[in-house]
């Protein structure tokens, strides 16, 4: 026993480190995604709130380029319904899919995982895995929820993949981020007798029950054929300006508890 | 400002304010991500012991990590950079060199001595942070490209914060 306490007291550094690191590394995995949410949500509490104040700065230097793009965005949603008339509510709602509008209050885009932090949570009932979508096209999905911020996944992460669709032909391909640059993605498992041309649009294949079909991802900037792969992968730009990002929508599919009871066995 | 103590405190808050509020939120590019929160544990005093100096670092980097929303991230790298400050110290430096010293500033061990001592362990803060965040051979690339970009920035912030702060003796 008196042995064991010279042995602590002589390597008390070394085994203070070793602790130190083991905590950090449990940290740093359970914040990874899906793995464990809880323990994000803490900092996401924390971190929230100052962000909010200096978001509140940031928004108000934005608002003329902001204004503008919401008053386009507008025009093409009422030419979408085709009417005059403005709805009373923001809250837009069609058949299977509800789109609660929020505010980005932190967003990053030269990290490996990006983040986004909005200013909506589980009280203006945000969920995990719903999906973010934004004006000129896919944003991410929710990781974790706060009761008043959740914190998504953004097109910029390295564990985010998008099921798409090529709009001219209905064939179905993955999109995920290179890692490099904020304007590119990767579509990956486009099957490889099918001829891809530059600016042909992916949009979103509708599959997972994140996202409604049919919204913007990209278009193909260019692609390369690999000869021993039954599979070739494409460059492609986001349609989603992920560097000026202010005003987001969550979808929220109101038939996900039936879809999810369907889906089980997968 | 002749307490340690007192001393110490205002350069963690001031560094921490810093790095949250100024540093985090510049994009100086793709790969660019100056990490200054780390000259704390460079300045701590030569005397300081082992297992204090790493408690600091855990201390300044959970602080970062609570305030940009990855938990574990930082304080990993930091507690590994005061962990392996002493070694770097002792590298570079003879015993009897450091004797009448008090701490690792450019006053008191000069330019070209800080800047080595600080190059080494930015290099070595930066890889751990980045390979810790990015966590896979698949990005080694990308991993060893941010490293290379972001250390010599750090260093030539570092540099900066140091001359601006540093205590006019004449």
């Amino acid at each position: 026993m008196y042995n064991l306490f010279i042995f602590i007291k002589k390597y008390n550094a070394v085994i203070l480190f070793i602790l130190l690191e083991i905590l950090c590394f449990i940290l740093v995995m359970h914040s990874l995604p899906y793995q464990n949410r809880k323990m994000v949500s803490v900092s996401n509490s924390i971190s929230g709130g100052y962000h909010e104040v200096t978001g509140n700065w940031a928004d108000y230097l934005h608002l003329k380029s902001e204004n503008e793009e919401l008053a386009q965005h507008n025009a093409v949603l009422l030419q979408a319904l085709g009417c005059d008339e403005l709805a009373a509510d923001t809250i837009y709602v069609d058949d299977i899919f509800t789109y609660i509008p929020a505010h980005v209050i932190n967003n990053s885009i030269d990290k490996i995982n990006n983040y986004i932090l909005i200013d909506k949570g589980r009280a203006d009932g945000i969920e995990p895995d719903m999906g973010v979508i934004c004006g000129s096209g896919v944003v991410g999905k929710v990781l974790n929820v706060t009761e008043h911020y959740a914190s998504v996944m953004s097109m910029l992460n390295s564990y985010l993949v998008v099921s798409c669709r090529f709009i001219d032909n209905q064939y179905v391909a993955n999109v995920s981020w290179d890692n490099m640059n904020y304007l590119y993605g990767q579509v990956r498992d486009i099957p490889s007798h099918l001829i891809i041309n530059k600016g042909d649009t992916l949009v979103t294949s509708g599959f997972s029950n994140s996202f409604p079909a049919d919204i913007m991802v990209g278009t193909i900037e260019e692609t390369e054929d690999d000869e021993n792969s039954m599979f070739s992968t494409g460059k492609l730009k986001f349609s989603t300006n992920f560097n000026t990002l202010r005003h987001v929508y969550v979808v929220k599919n109101n038939y996900k508890a039936e879809i999810d009871s369907l889906c089980i066995s997968r | 400002m002749y307490f340690p103590l007192i001393r110490n405190i205002v350069r963690f808050i001031i560094l921490v304010i810093m790095q949250v509020m100024v540093f985090d939120n510049i994009r100086f590019g793709n790969f660019i991500h100056p990490y200054v929160y780390v000259l704390f544990i460079m300045l701590l005093p030569f005397d300081t012991p082992k297992a204090k100096l790493i408690f600091n670092g855990f201390l300044i980097g959970i602080v970062i990590d609570l305030l940009s929303g990855t938990p574990g991230l930082n304080a990993a790298a930091t507690v590994f950079m005061a962990f392996i400050r002493p070694f770097v110290i002792n590298t570079i430096t003879r015993k009897s060199d450091i004797e009448d010293k008090n701490a690792p500033t450019v006053t008191e061990m000069g330019l070209e001595w800080f800047l080595l001592y600080a190059l080494i362990l930015l290099l070595l803060h930066n890889l751990f942070l980045f390979w810790l965040e990015a966590f896979s051979i698949r990005l080694l690339g990308v991993v060893l490209l941010e490293t290379i970009l972001s250390t010599p920035i750090s260093l030539i912030v570092i540099l900066l914060i140091i001359y601006i702060f540093k205590p006019n003796k004449k």
